[in-house]
């Protein structure tokens, strides 16, 4: 808390804030490498930090123009106060496949298993916008459980710019506030902030887009309930990530406290603190939406 | 079987396994995990918004309270902090509410009706029902002593002036309006509803 202090008292949090693709990618790798270091899951960490950093360098190519039309929100598929890119009718444009072909150099790290190398290149003679539709539909086979992971990666750099090209001051959130008003998904986790305009503010982050927007403490992120609401953690844990679990609607999110940790980044940090998912889904809630880098056949 | 990316899930290590993690190589990792946080234990505190008790800015708090709910375990206030999304403070409190927690847990904190008798040098416990009862007696008395029908001029004023009421700042609009309602009828002035926000 140093030269961020509020000097006109504290005003309202801004409700929206889009992420920067110039550094997102990058940030996310060096946090991922940092947590991956004695975790039981280090190679998988370690497998997805080279997937951040190829997102990161798919983001140095140039953005395409929206086809037809200079301005991309205004692309009639949406409704007055619907989401500006909403996931589940626009679909990427013919840029997605030179952000595949990035992430298709990952399989040339020396340290890759097989399985991982041979999905990653099979992406070459893959139709990628088919997989990349069925990821967003939620109607991908089970069998593409592999490539679900490299098709998520690319669809979260070319949302997170394509968000990012968008005037912040255009985005409003939605009606249903627990989904990202960009895109419309679920958030991957909340983060509960310690510096900023307004340190104590709670944003929610989006797994596809990145996009962060302000949403009320104490309120269940799935029903907007307040009652029944707990923090769990493990016991003797730091306080930097907690599961907020609702006995309402039986769900949680997690809930990431960035006074307790300065470094937390909400997506890498939720692939770093799966034990507690499985500590909370033991004990009986249900997870409200999967991280995009973790789908499971249901 | 399909991949949702909306739906609610349940997580295991199997599941784990059966996951991209598993498809791509990294199925043993997901084991480990499972091995690792099984000598572990959750704690659980409930998250609850309240307004602080000290005066009518009325600001908004969090209050964190330790315990699973279990029938043997007491429950324990453990953390009270500012609501960050009351209009009011956004998050901020004064060096009294800030101390909430040691109000919760002071062990001179007035937890039930107290007297002490003219002439004692001592507080003791007594009932809500005699609490009541020696209120209303004595404001009757001042009351009746006290009350003020018409003023100088001749003037219908109806005004008891020598006894006061102090209201809580965490009143809702309900009790606000019922305080004002009996307090007004004694005809009392001096009155603090402290419900202003």
């Amino acid at each position: 808390m140093t030269g961020d202090l509020p000097r006109d008292g504290i005003g309202q949090p801004d409700p929206v804030i889009l992420a920067d693709p110039t550094v997102l990618f990058a940030r996310r790798a060096e946090r991922l490498r940092v947590l991956a270091v004695g975790h039981p899951m280090a190679d998988w960490l370690r497998f997805l930090s080279l997937i951040a950093d190829a997102q990161q360098r798919a983001c140095a190519s140039p953005l395409s123009p929206w086809p037809g039309s200079a301005e991309p929100v205004t692309a009639g598929n949406q409704t007055l106060d619907g989401p500006p890119l909403p996931a589940e009718t626009i679909r990427p444009d013919a840029t997605f496949d030179t952000i595949v072909a990035n992430l298709v150099t990952v399989a040339a790290d020396p340290m890759m298993p097989e399985p991982a190398r041979s999905i990653l290149s099979d992406l070459t003679g893959l139709d990628v916008h088919a997989v990349a539709d069925g990821w967003l539909t939620g109607t991908l086979s089970s069998e593409y459980a592999g490539h679900a992971v490299p098709i998520a990666a690319a669809l979260q750099v070319w949302f997170a710019r394509r968000a990012a090209a968008l005037d912040v001051g255009t985005v409003h959130l939605l009606p249903q506030r627990g989904l990202c008003p960009v895109c419309a998904s679920a958030p991957v986790a909340g983060l509960i902030t310690a510096k900023g305009k307004t340190p104590g503010a709670r944003y929610l982050h989006c797994g596809l887009c990145a996009t962060a927007w302000n949403f009320v403490r104490a309120s269940c992120t799935g029903c907007g309930e307040s009652k029944g609401l707990a923090l769990q953690e493990v016991e003797g844990g730091s306080g930097a990530v907690k599961a907020e679990t609702c006995d309402v609607c039986h769900g949680y999110a997690k809930m990431f406290y960035q006074a307790k940790d300065m470094a937390i980044e909400p997506l890498a940090d939720d692939l770093g603190s799966l034990g507690l998912d499985l500590m909370i889904s033991d004990a009986g809630w249900s997870r409200l939406a999967p991280n995009p880098l973790l789908l499971a056949a249901r | 079987m399909e991949l949702n990316r909306r739906s609610f899930i349940r997580m295991s290590g199997a599941a784990l396994a059966a996951s991209s993690i598993g498809a791509l190589g990294f199925g043993a990792s997901g084991e480990a995990l499972a091995a690792s946080v099984r000598p572990f234990k959750l704690t659980r505190t409930a998250e609850t918004r309240n307004t602080c008790t000290y005066c009518s800015v009325a600001c908004g708090i969090l209050i964190y309270t330790l315990g699973d709910r279990a029938k043997n375990a007491k429950p324990s206030v453990v953390h009270i902090e500012g609501d960050p999304d009351h209009p009011v403070n956004r998050g901020t409190l004064c060096p009294k509410g800030a101390a909430l927690l040691d109000v919760v847990h002071a062990p001179t904190r007035v937890k039930y009706p107290m007297h002490r008798a003219p002439g004692s040098n001592e507080f003791k416990r007594v009932s809500w029902d005699f609490a009541l009862d020696r209120l209303a007696t004595l404001m009757k008395q001042d009351r009746d002593a006290n009350f003020v029908t018409r003023n100088a001029a001749g003037t219908t004023v109806n005004r008891w002036t020598t006894t006061g009421m102090l209201a809580a700042s965490a009143s809702s609009n309900e009790t606000a309006f019922l305080t004002w309602k009996i307090v007004r009828s004694f005809g009392m002035v001096v009155f603090d509803n402290q419900a202003r926000v």
